[in-house]
């Protein structure tokens, strides 16, 4: 967070102002995925009833299997709504490859030595030393970081749920391939999920962050916020707001030329 | 809490004291002297179960010629999944597919929600389960308990012509079994090595050599210790650190209050 002073009324021109973020495309496939892995995360655990691997107390698994009409009928869900998500997901990384993906990992993705120096006073300012953060592109060090863990984690719980999904095709002696999917399956969703609860924590509830959160909704955050957390995103938008003021007057201008031109021809 | 295999499964003991709740305890009493090797209970258990040419849920285990001229003997030893009281394929399934039948004892796959993982074949010492080409899951025994509950006895026990096999509820002192085994001169179980899984299959009348029946100790996976020890105990650390941080943000957040300037 930025600490230059702002008067009153620059704090409220900007808040009033709108700055667009997020896409339709972008919002859409958040939602779909939120309810996805709200609806996975509760059947798989669900799955896992065995004592060793058991996470949720023995009460929610018998609820859940009774709720699917017992442990087959929750293993199959399980697998179909994985399937679900997984060809949505996949659908549309892969139409929106071009127009949204490479972009956003080229613009948004990459870790300057901003982030960096960000991580690093992060941590200070967690322990409670007062410190100022360096300017931050559209996504902060810390959601640059997590966006990893979502893609990192996404791929690999995909293979490996298809891996168990379709494990009766691997013959008997593969089958150690199945056996190892389970903890990776496991442990792909628990470390995206330890993340989750940061992320779910810093949208619902966290001040700071209110504006973002609506973003999620609208896809508009407000001025204020993108200027006190997102710095430099917020001067590139200015800087085309600039750009397109320019290049209005200059084709007003132009007009103006040719009137004249015209009269004096 | 957990048994002596390190894991926390707890099963429910059946004992004499279930019979007043008419808890049932399905075990086979074989009378390897009576076996003659013909196999018809492999035949029966195939057209009865539908088990694909190439596999079976039962074998007849053939000891081989005992000792020395004029004194002879061979013994043919049946043997199927022997349904124990602490089975160990039940507590190697991640989705609990395969479960010991708290009213009987029967242990059983239920095949949609077995996935497929292989995990409880090498943990079974008794190799009675294998992966069926068919399906591709895990197969085994169920005691045919689609005949069982129509009052009939399984499959291999109703053709077997010398009476070697023989099925029922250990718990009834009147069952097939309970009587045979009053009468036997001698009864024997095969633990696996280093471990008693109380089996429920009973030898009478005479001995087994269990290391000629390939009867080893459970084989638990690498896989499966890593995920027991390493990911599970990574994944609550991990949930429960970011859990525990958001806490203490939220309750600083409260304490703090809201004013007009948090952005």
């Amino acid at each position: 967070m930025s600490t230059e002073v702002l008067t009153l009324a620059e704090r409220k021109r900007l808040r009033a102002k709108k700055i667009k973020k997020h896409g339709l495309a972008n919002i859409v496939t958040h939602w779909f995925n939120a309810v996805s892995w709200f609806v996975l995360l509760l059947t798989g655990l669900g799955i896992l009833g065995n004592p060793d691997l058991r996470i949720m107390p023995q009460g929610y698994v018998d609820f859940m299997r009774n709720l699917f009409g017992g442990i087959g009928g929750l293993v199959e869900s399980h697998k179909i709504f994985g399937m679900i998500w997984l060809l949505v997901i996949t659908y549309n990384v892969l139409l929106g490859f071009r127009r949204y993906f490479v972009p956003f990992a080229r613009k948004r993705m990459l870790l300057t030595p901003d982030d960096i120096e960000w991580l690093k006073k992060y941590g200070q300012k967690l322990v409670g030393k007062k410190v100022t953060l360096p300017p931050q592109d559209a996504y902060n060090a810390g959601q640059k970081l997590y966006g990893y863990v979502v893609i990192l984690g996404t791929v690999t719980i995909g293979l490996t749920g298809l891996i168990m999904t379709f494990s009766t095709l691997f013959p008997p002696e593969m089958r150690w391939i199945v056996q190892w999917a389970r903890p990776f399956h496991f442990g792909a969703a628990g470390l995206v999920v330890a993340g989750l609860i940061i992320h779910v924590y810093m949208a619902a509830f966290f001040p700071e962050e209110k504006s973002a959160f609506f973003s999620m909704i609208h896809g508009e955050v407000d001025a204020l916020y993108a200027r006190l957390h997102h710095k430099k995103w917020y001067d590139e938008k200015v800087a085309e707001e600039r750009d397109y003021e320019m290049r209005v007057r200059l084709e007003e201008i132009e007009a103006k030329e040719k009137e004249a031109e015209g009269i004096n021809g | 809490m957990t048994n002596d295999r390190g894991s926390s499964f707890v099963f429910r003991p059946l004992g004499e004291a279930d019979m007043a709740n008419s808890v049932k305890k399905y075990g086979f009493v074989i009378d390897p002297k009576r076996c003659i090797d013909c196999r018809a209970c492999l035949v029966a258990c195939r057209a009865e179960n539908n088990v694909p040419l190439g596999s079976t849920r039962i074998w007849v285990y053939d000891q081989g010629v005992q000792g020395t001229f004029p004194d002879l003997s061979q013994q043919f030893v049946p043997y199927n999944c022997m349904h124990c009281d602490e089975p160990p394929c039940v507590e190697v399934c991640p989705s609990q597919a395969t479960y010991k039948r708290p009213e009987d004892g029967v242990v059983v796959i239920d095949q949609q929600a077995c996935i497929g993982c292989g995990l409880c074949l090498p943990a079974c010492p008794y190799h009675a389960r294998f992966l069926n080409p068919d399906t591709g899951k895990a197969d085994k025994c169920n005691a045919c308990l689609q005949r069982v509950e129509q009052g009939e006895a399984p499959a291999c026990v109703a053709t077997c012509v010398g009476g070697a096999r023989l099925f029922g509820d250990l718990n009834d002192p009147n069952s097939d079994v309970s009587i045979a085994l009053r009468s036997a001169q001698s009864a024997q179980r095969l633990p696996a090595v280093g471990i008693d899984t109380g089996p429920n299959i009973i030898y009478i009348n005479d001995d087994v050599d269990e290391k000629k029946l390939a009867v080893t100790a459970p084989q638990i996976p690498a896989a499966d210790a890593f995920y027991k020890w390493i990911v599970i105990p990574g994944v609550l650390a991990a949930a429960g650190a970011a859990f525990l941080g958001q806490a203490a943000a939220f309750a600083r957040q409260l304490r703090k209050g809201e004013s007009e300037f948090d952005e």
